[in-house]
């Protein structure tokens, strides 16, 4: 008698228990379900320009480049080549 | 006595005494408010590790340049410099109190640069005017929710605890959108909210000659099939927006309003659904200013019965404050060739159009 009272009690602690426990790693399983955001890597780029021949080029950013920016000679014209543009592109780690 | 029934008894007293105590008394709340206190300060030590790093590349960036004690010159500014709003309960001459108030503080916080900086040309003033508003920002942030935090746990109100901690995230990235906004500040970088300067720019092909037409604007002349086009913008490249309602309102003036069409191209907050870089084409003018900026170039356009037109590029709050992103920049090019389709379709031959870059000029000269 004492044994199945005993053995009753412990499988509703058990139960109880394994409730909790499931509880506090819910978070975690659904992060394991839930797709991670991919690596990334950023490079900053520049579109240089040849205002009188719309000679057009994209490059490297270079510290201290700004839009408006004369940075060279166009290859087509010889005439100054100007900063139109600066941005952000992003690859993923991947490729 | 059957074992089972004992066990099925002692579980529902327990569940009636759990059931009282969570019903009947305030321990859940209790719980509660410690497990979103905590998150809160957690995300509190996130916010105040940022500050720090925006301090740090203040700091920096001040050294860099030849300010000497970068620090003192940083919290002279943080903290104060604040601005009260005018009474608005009557609201007659709110727009011309507001502005007065508007132009006092930026003369203060200019006058405050140039103590430090006085022989260093003004586009790398303004770079500093805007690195010390982003670090004060950064501290206000920091300060309010604190406060929030300290009042919730001060008067056991969970309800402004849990409100705060479901906002946390959100301000998070608020905060780090600001400290990244200082790498594009300090390295003269365009941001999102440059896409009104850029498109300016590209419309008057990259040339530089233009004149001071407003403190900080500047105003280029071009031609776009036989159309004059007069383009407005901030001076750059150092960080700046100028003042676009008051350089348009002189310009209309000056032409005696004589203008065929008014087109203002901004950045505006996108909502969760749309795309970033998105262009859309409106009425009005697209500016985000707090007012004063904002009804001058409404009031000029209606004075004169002047169309005008709004382009705006959608992005996020965080995307205005960050460098200019691929897809931002392609909004940039679609609305230059939407403002060359308005004025071709709607302004006649020799006709004139103003066109308003409005935004943070950084990276933009």
């Amino acid at each position: 008698m004492l044994f199945q009272q005993f053995d009753a009690l412990i499988m509703a602690l058990l139960i109880a228990l394994l409730l909790l426990v499931l509880t506090a790693l819910l978070p975690w399983l659904i992060s394991l379900t839930s797709s991670k955001p991919k690596a990334v890597r950023e490079e900053l780029v520049e579109v240089v320009r040849c205002p009188s021949c719309s000679y057009e080029s994209p490059r490297k950013y270079e510290k201290g480049d700004y839009v408006g920016k004369i940075v060279g000679t166009c290859p087509r014209d010889s005439k100054p080549l100007v900063v139109k543009a600066i941005y952000i592109e992003k690859y993923s780690q991947t490729t | 006595m059957n074992g089972s029934s004992d066990v099925a008894s002692y579980l529902i007293v327990v569940l009636f005494l759990a059931s009282l105590l969570m019903n009947f008394t305030d321990i859940p709340q209790r719980i509660q408010l410690h497990r979103f206190s905590s998150f809160v300060r957690r995300k509190l030590y996130a916010i105040e590790e940022m500050e720090v790093d925006a301090r740090r590349k203040a700091v920096a960036y001040m050294s860099s340049i030849g300010i000497k004690e970068p620090s003192k010159i940083l919290e002279g500014f943080t903290d104060n410099f604040f601005l009260i709003r005018p009474v608005d309960i009557e609201p007659t001459d709110i727009i011309r109190r507001f502005k007065h108030l508007i132009r006092v503080r930026e003369n203060s916080v200019r006058e405050y640069v140039r103590k430090v900086l006085d022989t260093t040309e003004r586009s790398i003033q303004y770079s500093v005017e805007t690195v010390l508003e982003v670090v004060s920002v950064l501290r206000l942030l920091n300060k309010l929710v604190r406060h929030y935090l300290e009042l919730g746990l001060k008067y056991n109100n969970w309800i402004l605890v849990m409100q705060l901690a479901i906002q946390m995230p959100e301000l998070v990235e608020i905060a780090r959108a600001y400290v990244n906004s200082l790498n594009a500040f300090t390295s003269g970088i365009p941001i999102g909210d440059s896409v009104g300067p850029l498109v300016a720019k590209m419309l008057v092909n990259l040339q530089e000659n233009s004149r001071e037409i407003s403190e900080g604007t500047d105003l280029y002349e071009t031609e776009v099939d036989g159309r004059k086009i007069y383009v407005i913008k901030a001076s750059g490249p150092g960080s700046n927006v100028g003042w676009p309602g008051e350089a348009l309102e002189k310009l209309v003036e000056e032409l005696g309003g004589t203008i065929d069409r008014i087109i203002t191209v901004d950045a505006a907050l996108k909502l969760e659904s749309e795309e970033s870089g998105e262009v859309a084409y409106g009425t009005g003018a697209a500016i985000g200013d707090i007012g004063p900026e904002k009804i001058a170039m409404e009031r000029v356009a209606s004075k004169y019965s002047i169309p005008i037109d709004a382009v705006v590029v959608k992005m996020s709050e965080i995307e205005a404050l960050s460098p200019i992103s691929r897809n931002i920049y392609e909004g940039v090019v679609k609305s230059y060739e939407l403002v060359q389709r308005v004025i071709r379709e709607k302004v006649r031959e020799g006709g004139t159009v103003v066109v308003v870059g409005v935004g943070n000029t950084v990276g933009v000269k």
